[in-house]
């Protein structure tokens, strides 16, 4: 069948067989910084926005979410334009092998907006499923604490560009792959 | 600090006690070691090196951008994905494998069993080690004899995933059984079923007794341990430890792609630790030349050990041979627990001999390691309990080591961060402190009587031989590390809670790890100049998530005198980048690093030269700094750009700079860790909530402090996990009890206290820039410590991981 979904503010249609979940549809349609960790919606790196609510895209059912706004990872910041979270998570060392890093992302952009001033308590109570096996969380946490302040603070820092590949947003002219719309 | 240093140096920390008695000359491990000087920077001279340069695929990585293994399955439009069939019984011979109802399946492109021509009848091992394998040759691809349950026995290749499953469930297997055992003491003593018959192993390992069920069997001395433990002016102690099956729980699960290319060349894009070596193994499998196989490893979503093994590879390959088309085989969540690989469960018992005034007089560790099904790391691992911790106490003058290591039906072991150093730090630095405690000494002075310290000839390191062996401390940053943990943690002024039934105290441990593996390690790199003054520095070391790849940027910039954003890093492409032996051991920025760092001044030397005849000067004026060549006499200079294009345009002479390095050495100096834990206990439950982790690490210089810390952290995290969750519990047939995240107690942010990572720097002199290893010594030190710490709040000890509870409870009710 057939869903329409809005992803990243994009309309489109996509093709969803019976058993697929949003995260397999996502990352099929070119989202691949939807990431798949635990086959079993507990990880937290499929995150993303469902119709403004933070969902393990890897548990949501595709079916169910026909006509509903999608945003993922790839809707925040560009390489070269990061989100002050992304750029927070850059500056704190708070990425390593950075496969849960989008879900997590995700999950401190949604706390944010509905806690601007989160204590540490909070962050980690925020972030309690997404598991992540190289930092020990703690720059993630420090990470997630400083982004509040760049958001909210008036401590927001420029972005300097620095290197970039091309972007796997599908209907990206510069992209060479074949999941299109 | 302790004030018995009246020889300090200035750069390697606390210096040996000087001795009555002319110190013996070593020839093959002097204390002197020569430099080169641009080595020994102080900080404020080093432009890269010790500067937080912003790790080179963050960006990447924050976006979403970066390409994993799986990721690169949008540009194989005809990708076939695969399922693989697994032994449902714990022991066993496969009779019969019905296949007709899966290959019906539309969809369905290949199916292999053992008997297929497509899958390899060669033994291999999966450890991705260097060659000749210190591994056992025990298993196949597919296996009609399945020794656990998750033994492959078919895989198939389908158009979709789900397919493939459907087709994998289809399979119907028959089999002859046979008894099983999964306990390791069981397997050794007694008439336990036999795992291997003599004849199904090939390039056995030292020690093995397969009719008890005994991989390997390994011991070393020095001294007499046995005379010590018998004088009469001794104490002796004995404990016992005991160790979880830890997963890597890596996020990322294996996942591996292979294919052939326009070349006819087969390549694996896969999530690997070790590609040079996957390139061999492969080669052996499959009898196709080495030259034929590339292996190109992608982003990689975390390895620690658990990809330092061919675990999957093999069948992703056969099955696009089979299917002509690419296949990808990426694990499930639920194959990472049972069928992927594990921290080996030990079994150590720590004896001592102490004397009154608290000398050591001999330490004895012995081990019993369950390698599970298969032999993989299962000897060098074992080693490494006592190889890595008991050198610590380098002044002890009688040590031994010895371990069993014991096949049961039980899920595969591997190589794990910390490399069986984690097991034995555990028994050493819990028997010591139960030890100091029993006899009335102050835990850390009891083991400052012994530690290493500059300038010590490490015998014991040596004692097993081979991995490890002998070495002079030439950095040690020991009582800096304790000095500024104590402080960290509030040593001197603990509070404790105001109900009277809760206790808090604080544990402390030590450990040291080894820098590579000494004699046997190969890191290359080559380093080629634009024209534009950028480089393209080709290297074959493993960034896994570490940061290494960014750690070699800054090293090749230190050297050339330019900016990080002018040097491309290419790595770990077999047919692209210089041979290495792959990201283990805690190697890849001593190794992999000096290997860079050779080629960067190979290149400078060609720059300086070329500068030299164009600035008229010569080169041994001339020095590189912010992207230009200068001169100290004339105040003259030329930019790397200009140097670019003169060499390959130049009218009279052209030249395309090129450095190349290559880095090898009988060295592995140890890092040093002094952990200190936080707790407070109910005496009334048992309950206990650690408040907080203090870990200090002398790593040499840090090439870039953020990421050590962060590598740190990561580790204390993992040690932390090994502490307090039960890891993957294994039932009477050996099943795997844990099949997803909720059921593995991998610690969530709520159940990690805060971590405090302190960087304590010291100068190696064989590392590049000084830099010695840091991923894997914070690994070691919660659970002796936790345990540690419990005994002093509540007096009670915990030898036996996980700390629960329950253990503590039943603890004080017997007190």
């Amino acid at each position: 069948m057939e869903i329409e979904l809005t992803i990243n503010d994009e309309s489109t249609t996509v093709a969803v067989e019976s058993d697929d979940d949003l995260a397999t549809v996502l990352r099929r349609n070119g989202y691949t910084g939807v990431k798949c960790g635990c086959d079993s919606g507990v990880c937290g790196a499929s995150k993303v926005f469902v119709d403004g609510e933070v969902k393990m895209a890897c548990g949501v059912d595709a079916q169910n979410v026909d006509d509903s706004e999608i945003e993922t990872i790839e809707a925040l910041g560009t390489q070269d334009d990061l989100h002050p979270i992304q750029e927070a998570f850059v500056d704190h060392f708070a990425v390593q092998c950075g496969f849960c890093i989008p879900g997590m992302i995700i999950e401190a952009k949604s706390l944010l907006a509905n806690n601007p001033d989160p204590t540490e308590a909070e962050v980690r109570q925020a972030i309690d499923d997404n598991l992540c096996r190289c930092t020990g969380y703690q720059k993630s946490v420090d990470a997630i604490l400083d982004a509040a302040d760049r958001m909210h603070g008036d401590r927001s820092v420029a972005a300097d560009g620095g290197s970039r590949i091309d972007s796997c947003r599908p209907g990206d002219a510069a992209r060479d792959g074949d999941s299109d719309e | 600090m302790s004030d018995d240093t009246n020889d300090p140096q200035p750069d390697g920390g606390t210096a040996s006690k000087p001795t009555s008695e002319e110190p013996p000359e070593f020839e093959e491990h002097p204390l002197e070691w020569d430099e080169p000087e641009n080595n020994n920077k102080a900080p404020d001279e080093r432009k890269s090196v010790s500067q937080p340069a912003e790790k080179f695929d963050d960006r990447k990585l924050v976006t979403g951008q970066a390409k994993y293994t799986a990721d690169y399955e949008e540009r194989f439009p005809d990708l076939a994905h695969a399922a693989v069939v697994r032994s449902e019984v714990p022991h066993g011979r496969v009779t019969a494998v019905d296949t007709t109802e899966a290959e019906a399946l539309d969809g369905v492109y290949a199916v292999l069993t053992p008997w297929s021509d497509a899958v390899p009848d060669a033994k291999y091992t999966s450890a991705g080690q260097s060659y000749p394998e210190p591994s056992p040759w025990d298993m196949n691809v597919l296996n009609k004899h399945v020794r656990y349950i998750g033994d492959p026995i078919a895989a198939v290749a389908a158009e979709d995933a789900s397919t493939a499953a459907a087709a994998a469930d289809a399979i119907e297997v028959e089999y002859e059984e046979y008894d099983h055992v999964v306990d390791p003491e069981e397997a050794f003593d007694g008439d336990a079923p036999q795992l291997f018959a003599d004849d199904e192993v090939e390039n056995k390992i030292v020690g093995h007794d397969y009719s008890r069920n005994r991989m390997s069997n390994i011991e070393g001395e020095i001294g007499d341990v046995e005379a010590a433990l018998e004088r009469e002016d001794v104490h002796v102690h004995e404990t016992e430890w005991e160790t979880i099956r830890q997963s890597h729980a890596q996020i990322e699960k294996h996942t591996s792609l292979a294919y052939t290319d326009e070349d006819d060349r087969k390549v694996l894009i896969t999530s690997t630790q070790v590609p040079n070596h996957t390139r061999r193994q492969l080669a052996h499998l499959f009898d196709i030349p080495i030259r034929d196989i590339r292996v190109k490893k992608p982003r990689v979503g975390g390895g620690f050990g658990g990809k330092q093994a061919m675990v999957v590879e093999p069948i992703p390959l056969a099955l696009s041979l089979a299917a002509d088309r690419p296949v990808m085989y990426e694990a499930s969540r639920d194959e990472e627990f049972y069928a992927m690989r594990s921290r080996h469960p030990m079994k150590v018992r720590a004896r001592t001999a102490v004397t009154d005034d608290g000398t050591i007089e001999a330490i004895d560790l012995y081990a019993l390691s369950n390698t599970g099904a298969y032999g993989s790391h299962g000897m060098t691992v074992a080693g490494n309990v006592g190889s890595k911790p008991m050198p610590l106490y380098s002044k002890v003058p009688n040590a031994r080591f010895e371990a069993d290591i014991i096949h049961t039906n039980t899920p595969q072991t591997g190589a794990m961060r910390g490399y069986g150093a984690p097991q034995g730090t555990l028994a050493l630095e819990g028997h010591l402190d139960e030890v100091a405690r029993d006899l009335d000494f102050d835990p850390i002075e009891f083991r400052r009587q012994h530690y290493m310290e500059v300038g010590d000839l490490d015998e014991i390191a040596g004692m097993m031989g081979g991995e490890g062996a002998e070495r002079r401390i030439r950095s040690c940053g020991l009582d800096e590390c304790i000095e500024r943990g104590k402080e960290a943690i509030g040593w001197d002024d603990l509070e404790q809670p105001p109900e009277p039934h809760r206790h808090r105290g604080i544990g402390m441990a030590l450990s040291a790890q080894g820098t590579g593996v000494a004699g046997d390690e190969l890191g290359a790199a080559q380093i080629m100049m634009n024209e534009d003054g950028s480089f393209h520095l080709q290297v074959g070391g493993v960034d896994i998530g570490t940061g290494a790849d960014t750690a070699f940027i800054q090293i090749a910039a230190e050297v050339l005198g330019c900016d990080e954003d002018d040097i491309i890093v290419k790595s770990s492409d077999t047919d692209n980048t210089p041979f290495d032996y792959g990201a283990y051991a805690s190697s890849t920025t001593y190794i992999s690093g000096m290997a860079v760092k050779k080629a960067a001044e190979d290149a400078k030397e060609r720059i300086l030269e070329w500068a030299s005849r164009m600035l008229d000067e010569p080169a041994e004026n001339l020095e590189t700094r912010d992207g230009e060549v200068y001169s100290e006499e004339s105040g003259e200079a030329v930019t790397l750009e200009d140097v670019g294009y003169e060499s390959v345009y130049g009218h009279d002479d052209r030249e395309h700079i090129l450095g190349k390095g290559t880095h090898s050495t009988e060295e592995s100096p140890p890092p040093f860790a002094a952990q200190f834990v936080d707790v407070t206990v109910d005496e009334q439950t048992g309950e206990f909530e650690v408040n907080q982790l203090v870990v200090a690490v002398d790593c040499g210089v840090a090439i870039n402090p953020g990421m050590a810390e962060g590598q740190v952290e990561g580790a204390n995290h993992m040690s932390f996990e090994m502490a307090v969750s039960e890891g993957i519990t294994v039932d009477e047939q050996g099943r795997a009890e844990v099949s997803d995240f909720d059921e593995y107690g991998l610690p969530s942010a709520t159940e990690t206290p805060p971590i405090e990572s302190l960087l304590v720097e010291t100068h190696e002199p064989t590392g590049p820039f000084g830099a010695k290893s840091v991923a894997e010594v914070p690994t070691n030190t919660v659970p002796p410590a936790l345990s540690n710490a419990i005994r002093e709040a509540v007096g009670v000890r915990i030898n036996e991981m996980p700390v629960t509870a329950e253990k503590i409870k039943a603890a004080l009710d017997q007190k």
